[in-house]
């Protein structure tokens, strides 16, 4: 090679590289952000009428099921969505996320054990939601809720799941 | 003629020359049947592509259709069970190939100096294999997939620190739902296989590069056979009964509809399938704080090791008779992962699935159920979405649902007659067997018969009737998820299967069998052949 040339082909190199680094970035980094962006936004929830307070049954857990408006993405649509609620005495209620705070498997209610069991690890909860066998880190996990004109209201928040801590996503 | 076309086309497009690389070849101590995992699971990648991009045409990845449009392949597309069989268990019998491929090539210390990127390579390939297994699961969005992922993406959650940013980034939300099952498809259907290409690509080239490791034993190093045509024969006849194993798991054990993704479900039991029940037993030894450690750290610590074999055991040593440790970590290995698979397959979850839910108050057993349409009127509530009578429900499931739901009224099975005072007929009706007004030979006209009832309830004729059917569609007591199981099963106890295979092309048995014998005769004919040629057997 052409000792005048050597310096001259070294910046052409330099420019080759530069220019592909920062069009590589300049496309790379938007890309990236479509895909985590959607992924890290916080929803916001809402309280949404679940039941009548005199349509539940007194010390005894139920699964109720009520439509709500919700939003995934694009797709806002009427959909069922399903919590466990407690009547504690005739104007207390506690409402349970029906996510096992394990995994994200629907637990479910053993009436004749009177424990919650979860199908997929074999957690099992007392009423109260207490931990009382399987691999969940912590208890059951208790929603916001509100009780207006004997209608019960409840915000359905999920919860990071595999850990002892309730942090809400 | 021929010759000079192909003279023609090296003069301006490296043609021969690419052929003699990929076929041109000496293997030390000559061809094998030991040798023909590697080309094999590549056949088996080649089938689950042409099965992959026929599904694709009718494929809709919406969580509104998925289900629907997969349905609607496997039952009325002629051979669509076919294809879709073949992708199914393909999927499991490519899977099983890459493991053995990669004990086979661990055994002959395939992996040593020069070839260690070769073996690294290869064990992405591995890696990207069981993310497609991984991500494949989800796009029926059935209950199968939908609850296999949602723990899997848990699991990945379990990671400290990054864990959540990952359950994220892999669903697209905090939640699963149309952003997962768009992920999981662009990468089922682009990226992972985009991926398995180039890594096949660059394996073949290192693989080419190198040169094949034959067999250990220096006496018999020196004999030496060609790849082509031996060992691509040997390859050829493998391939082909890999092919058959799987066309007949297509034609007899045709995957069952596990019914479509219920998220508010109670009533499944998610198990994992095979290839991850040694991690679903694991899982069970590592409890609180320590889960991560058998979820997360021991498969990665795993994987880590496998990755660094070439540069962990760096002896020139292949013969495995004089590697007495690595084969002893080998065989421990699949020894365990086989045990802990034995052992999750024979598990129950642990704990006795309660009775599935009842309305409110109408037994002393099962949970009670409530629906609440809230301020909106029944009538007004009209959710989105496939209605019930045009999914093909899980009839197993439909009878728990049946238990809890409908026994009271219809008996055990649907065969009582419980009294309904007030009635004309005096009588709740049958289920099994039921009025003939209901059946249909098509399933989807018989769903959709039954359906109006179980949507809307009925009030049966009479001056009072005590009894009345119940509209557990309106009343949102059941999803349509639920009353397509639920649906499922009373077909079923009247002899007709909701899956049932429509427009088959050719019947399951009828296709096996006419590709079994296609395959028969011209084995004979090709034995028949080297018997007139006078072709010795060959040296095994």
């Amino acid at each position: 090679m052409d000792e005048e040339e050597f310096p001259r082909r070294g910046f052409f190199k330099l420019v080759i590289g530069f220019l592909s680094a920062l069009s590589a970035i300049a496309v790379g980094i938007p890309f990236l952000g479509t895909l985590i962006g959607p992924a890290v936004q916080k929803k916001k929830g809402h309280f949404a009428r679940v039941a009548s307070l005199d349509s539940l049954p007194l010390g005894e857990p139920v699964e109720v099921k009520y439509p709500d408006m919700t939003s995934d993405a694009y797709i806002t649509q009427m959909t069922m969505n399903m919590v466990w609620i407690i009547k504690r005495s005739p104007a207390d209620v506690t409402v349970y996320s029906p996510i096992c705070p394990h995994l994200g498997c629907q637990f479910n209610w053993d009436p004749q054990a009177r424990r919650f069991a979860c199908p997929c690890h074999g957690s099992i909860w007392t009423v109260d939601g207490k931990v009382i066998g399987g691999p969940s880190p912590r208890p059951l996990d208790v929603l916001p809720t509100k009780i207006q004109n004997g209608v019960v209201y409840v915000e359905l928040l999920r919860f990071q799941t595999g850990i002892p801590q309730k942090v809400p996503v | 003629m021929f010759s000079k076309l192909v003279r023609w086309i090296n003069d301006r497009w490296p043609l021969s020359a690419l052929i003699k690389l990929g076929l041109e070849e000496d293997i030390p101590g000559g061809a094998s049947y030991a040798y023909i995992f590697g080309s094999s699971a590549l056949i088996m990648f080649a089938v689950q592509a042409a099965t992959g991009i026929c599904q694709l045409f009718y494929y809709v990845p919406t969580i509104d259709h998925a289900y629907s449009s997969l349905s609607y392949f496997r039952l009325s597309v002629p051979f669509g069970w076919l294809i879709h069989g073949m992708h199914y268990w393909g999927a499991n019998v490519m899977l099983v190939l890459v493991w053995l491929h990669l004990a086979r090539v661990f055994i002959w210390g395939a992996y040593k100096k020069p070839r260690e990127l070769t073996w690294l390579i290869g064990v992405f390939l591995l890696l990207t294999t069981l993310g497609m297994s991984f991500t494949g699961a989800l796009l029926p969005w059935d209950e199968t997939g939908y609850w296999a992922t949602e723990v899997g993406t848990s699991i990945a959650g379990t990671v400290p620190i990054l864990g959540d940013f990952l359950k994220r980034l892999a669903r697209g939300s905090e939640s699963m739902g149309q952003l997962a099952l768009s992920r999981f498809f662009i990468l089922h259907v682009a990226v992972l296989p985009g991926l398995l290409a180039t890594l096949i690509g660059a394996h073949l080239i290192a693989f080419r590069k190198i040169g094949s490791v034959g067999r250990w034993d220096e006496e018999k190093r020196k004999r030496t056979g060609p790849f082509w045509p031996d060992q691509v024969m040997y390859d050829a006849v493998a391939g082909v009964v890999f092919f058959l194993i799987v066309v007949t798991l297509a034609s007899f054990a045709i995957p069952r509809f596990s019914g479509p993704a219920d998220p508010v479900d109670t009533s499944f039991e998610p198990k994992p399938e095979w290839n991850f029940l040694f991690l679903y037993q694991a899982i069970k030894a590592f409890r609180g704080v320590f889960e991560p450690v058998g979820t997360v750290g021991l498969p990665m610590a795993a994987m880590i090791i496998i990755l660094l074999v070439p540069f962990l055991d760096r002896r020139e040593e292949r013969d495995p008779y004089k590697r007495p440790f690595a084969m002893a970590v080998l065989f421990a290995s699949i020894a365990g992962l086989m045990a802990l698979t034995i052992a999750g397959a024979r598990s129950k979850p642990g704990v006795q699935q309660p009775t599935v839910s009842g309305p409110a108050a109408t037994g002393p057993e099962g949970t009670a159920t409530l629906n609440q349409t809230g301020e909106i009127g029944a009538a007004a509530l009209q959710l989105p979405g496939q209605k019930a009578a045009g999914m093909i429900g899980n009839p197993g499931h439909g009878a728990k649902l049946y238990v809890a739901l409908c026994e009271s009224c219809h008996g055990p099975e649907g065969k009582d007659k419980v009294p309904n005072p007030g009635s004309e007929d005096g009588t709740v009706p049958p289920l099994n067997p039921i009025d003939k007004e209901f059946v249909s030979p098509d399933p989807e006209v018989f769903a959709a018969n039954l359906d109006k009832f179980i949507q809307h309830g009925s009030t049966p004729a009479g001056p009072s009737p005590a009894l009345k059917m119940q509209d557990f569609g309106d009343s949102n007591t059941l999803t349509q998820q639920e009353i397509a199981n639920t649906e499922a099963y009373i077909l079923q106890l009247n002899g007709v299967e909701r899956a049932r295979i429509m427009h088959p092309g050719l019947a399951p048995p009828l296709f096996f069998g006419l590709t079994i014998a296609v395959f028969g005769l011209a084995t004979l004919w090709l034995l028949g052949a080297r018997y007139k040629k006078g072709i010795p057997k060959p040296k095994i």
